[in-house]
């Protein structure tokens, strides 16, 4: 009787034991509403049509109540917007939770690529930078969106012409636009006005103080400032120079200066002489900075430029807002620096008139999801017109303006007195500004690039790091498919015009 | 193993017998079998299937997964930036050890004896190994700082005007930051090893030789070393494989920079394997410093063995 009852124990045990090591997690019931985008809702598109975006996803999602959508989000400030403002409103609407999924920015897409690989149906949205939309479509990580558009009726007429294109793939849409990410030039207007500096700075360099439109300005005005300032610790100007995002001030910079990415066979032409140019231009540009500015990431020019210690930076526009005093005093901007500036800043498209709209974010709908209608009204009702015009507002976030509604709206344009002109200067960039390198291999470009142009910043020869740079373009673009690299390339050129090559 | 003494029925037909004494004979192996099936699982698979998929073209940006043979190992062969980010670790491997066994020793030799304040000095010493490598990358990083770093304030009392060494973004000075990163981390690793080398050594032999009036280095080279030298091997084996692997330090002080000048053979592994997601190419690459790695500690042990014997 012993041994039989040990018998059964120790059998147990073991299934006990296989059973948990084999268990995945648990993925919640569909619920009773068809999830194939293909097969409109019983009732109809017609009758679904009614009311704005927003309200048709709201009651197309309640079905779906109590299920849960795995949310991936940039983390820190940027998932405040779904942890305490769109994740529980939408909860609350619709009975639907949203688990936020905090990652860091490249992370957004190494995870979504990874959990696709081994098609785990471990997010349900996924937010991605649209430089990546290449990538991800032709990887099957996103899920086409535009039967879910006609279904459910997405607002998308009013993102401005710019921003729109960047939802598509070779003419599928897949993911709705979501951030209006432009670089603008602040500048201290404080500085500029004084007559003092107006005076001085004429007498040195022959022609009056102004606001930079060109880089020999910014030059000019940044050497100024810095051989006048240095030695209480100011300096005239700063620009995020540290590996990972330098690569993106000098596509820009390089576009501005009429470059071309490629030739017309699709070899690289970065280190033609216009490339050795620009970047000779950008480590020259260095010497004016603060010491050590080769490792100032965000963090570093943000501290310095809401600490008065900066006159012209060029970044992405929350820095605006806060530099006005706008959401600092929230406990989710506790850790931005005292605000010495408010009142004293000015806004303006970079020098060379054409800043590069860096990064950026869609939203779209893993291909792996469970839940994929769900996950798209997610996605529609975020990014509504009435729910958008909210979250661009938002105090402590970092979605920037991308609807014309956004940039029109009474509200916003009274936040602080200098608020028109901020939005205006966000749509002039918006208008003439340069998307990021948007073919399959982009991040692998960018990231060979990156290398190129803080090599330079350490010292080394422009032309020798960025010919290494070409060459590495060359082998990626090779191993990728020449054919396949040209069409995607071709394409991506004639969809984004006039914001790939400035005219 | 003990099992309790069961009776068995003499009822029992000869079938149930059987069955008993097959459970009496297979329990342990049945206990056995969800660690066996786990160990399997999480170690060998892995390992066999990423030998399979380094035969593959699998990579993200390329369609159509198939096998292509040893092209991927060709191509490694061949690939300019992991001869590179080789020899930046080999580099890092021979300064960080050597620097890292020499303050070990010394460190060792002196609070081998009864110095006053040892308790007090040795958990202060160990601190460094407890902490995870990212976040001593991301201190030092802070530490390094041109302009609000203290190695720069303090080297400007020193010198008595403003110091502004770009320490991080320089290649004069990049690698002198990374290996005195690392060696602050790791020296105390070393020291606890030749420490506990130093106490196993019988002190009436150094009462002996002093006696014979051996000097201080007499009795270092002649008693001390060839006693530790095995416990030194091992330590030196051992940092040697770690600093081979350095990943996190490189991957918070540089990111790989200046350009690609510190990047080392893990990170570049990192880069291609869940950056780019060329995965094929990356478990070739994979194995194929495995094997260099196997070689070389091989070679290396053989050595260390030869020169213990004599």
């Amino acid at each position: 009787m012993q041994l039989r009852l040990m018998k059964w124990v120790s059998l147990l045990m073991v299934l006990s034991l296989l059973l948990a090591a084999c268990a995945g997690a648990s993925v919640p019931a569909a619920p009773a509403a068809s999830s194939d985008a293909a097969q409109p809702a019983a009732g109809g598109a017609a009758a679904a049509l009614t009311g704005s975006s927003a309200d048709r996803a709201v009651e197309a999602a309640k079905p779906y109540a109590g299920i849960t959508l795995n949310v991936t989000w940039e983390s820190g400030l940027q998932a405040q917007d779904p942890l305490l403002f769109s994740g529980p409103k939408w909860e609350e609407l619709t009975g639907i939770k949203i688990n936020v999924v905090e990652v860091s920015f490249p992370e957004l897409y190494s995870k979504a690529v990874a959990e696709h690989l081994v098609g785990t149906g471990a997010y349900d949205v996924i937010n991605y930078s649209p430089a990546w939309t290449g990538d991800l479509a032709e990887s099957g990580v996103l899920e086409p969106l535009d039967e879910y558009i006609t279904k459910y009726g997405a607002e998308l007429d009013d993102v401005l012409p710019t921003y729109r294109g960047l939802m598509y793939w070779k003419g599928v849409n897949y993911g709705l636009f979501d951030d209006g990410d432009t670089f603008v030039m602040y500048y201290r207007k404080d500085w500029f006005d004084d007559q003092a500096n107006q005076d001085e700075f004429k007498a040195k360099f022959g022609h009056d103080l102004v606001v930079p439109t060109t880089w020999q300005e910014w030059d000019e005005a940044c050497q100024f400032f810095t051989e006048k300032l240095s030695a209480d610790g100011s300096y005239g100007c700063g620009i995020q120079r540290a590996e990972g995002q330098a690569y993106l001030w000098f596509m820009d910079h390089f576009r501005a200066n009429g470059g071309k990415f490629f030739d017309d066979a699709m070899g690289a032409t970065i280190n033609d002489e216009i490339g050795v140019q620009s970047l000779t231009e950008m480590v020259n540009s260095n010497q004016f900075m603060p010491p050590g500015i080769e490792k100032w990431g965000f963090i570093e020019i943000l501290s310095a430029w809401m600490d008065g210690k900066l006159g012209m930076i060029i970044t992405w526009p929350p820095i605006g807002r806060w530099s006005a005093g706008y959401g600092t005093d929230t406990e989710q901007l506790s850790w931005v620096p005292k605000n010495q500036i408010a009142g004293k800043v000015g806004y303006a498209v970079p020098p060379g008139g054409h800043p590069e709209l860096a990064g950026g974010f869609n939203l779209g709908v893993s291909a792996d999801s469970q839940n994929k209608d769900a996950a798209y009204l997610f996605v529609q009702w975020l990014q509504s017109p009435e729910i958008s015009a909210e979250r661009v507002k938002l105090q402590y976030a970092l979605r920037d303006p991308y609807r014309e509604a956004h940039f029109n709206d009474e509200g916003y344009k009274s936040l602080w007195p200098e608020a028109p002109q901020y939005l205006e200067t966000l749509r002039k960039g918006a208008e003439t500004g340069v998307h990021d390198l948007g073919i399959p291999g982009a991040r692998e470009y960018e990231e060979a690039l990156d290398r190129a142009v803080t090599s330079a910043y350490a010292g080394g020869d422009p032309q020798e790091a960025l010919d290494k740079a070409a060459a590495e373009w060359n082998a990626i673009t090779e191993r990728i498919g020449m054919d396949v690299q040209k069409t995607a390339y071709d394409e991506w050129v004639s969809s984004r015009a006039p914001n790939v090559y400035p005219e | 193993m003990a099992f309790p003494n069961v009776t068995i029925n003499k009822r029992t037909t000869f079938s149930q017998s059987r069955r008993s004494q097959w459970w009496e004979h297979n329990l342990r192996y049945v206990f056995v079998l969800p660690t066996v099936l786990m160990i399997l699982g999480l170690s060998l698979f892995p390992l066999l299937y990423s030998l399979w998929v380094s035969f593959l073209q699998w990579d993200l940006q390329r369609p159509q997964t198939r096998f292509i043979g040893f092209k991927n190992y060709a191509d490694v062969l061949r690939d300019v930036r992991m001869w590179e980010a080789l020899g930046h670790t080999l580099f890092i491997i021979v300064v960080a050890v050597a620097v890292e066994l020499l303050l070990g020793l010394l460190l060792a030799q002196t609070l081998s004896g009864n110095l006053p304040g040892k308790r007090f000095i040795m958990p202060l010493l160990l601190l460094p190994v407890v902490m995870a490598p990212l976040i001593v990358g991301y201190t030092w990083r802070m530490l390094w700082d041109t302009q609000y770093g203290p190695i720069n304030q303090v080297l400007g009392w020193l010198i008595g005007r403003p110091v502004e060494l770009v320490w991080l973004a320089n290649p004069r000075t990049v690698y002198p930051a990374i290996l005195i990163t690392e060696i602050w981390q790791w020296t105390p690793f070393m020291f606890l090893i030749l420490l506990a080398g130093l106490a196993a050594v019988n002190p009436e032999l150094y009462e002996a030789a002093a006696m014979d009036g051996a000097s201080a280095w007499q009795l270092f080279r002649q008693i001390t070393l060839p006693l530790v030298w095995p416990v030194m091997a091992l330590a030196i084996l051992f940092r040697a494989l770690d600093v081979f692997k350095i990943f996190d330090i490189i991957f918070s002080l540089t990111g790989g920079g200046p350009g690609s000048q510190t990047e080392t053979a893990s990170l570049y592994v990192y880069i291609l394997g869940f950056k780019n997601f060329r995965l094929g190419y990356t478990a070739a690459m994979a194995y194929l410093l495995i094997i260099l790695v196997s070689v070389v500690i091989t070679l290396l042990w053989r050595q260390l063995g030869r020169e213990q014997t004599r």
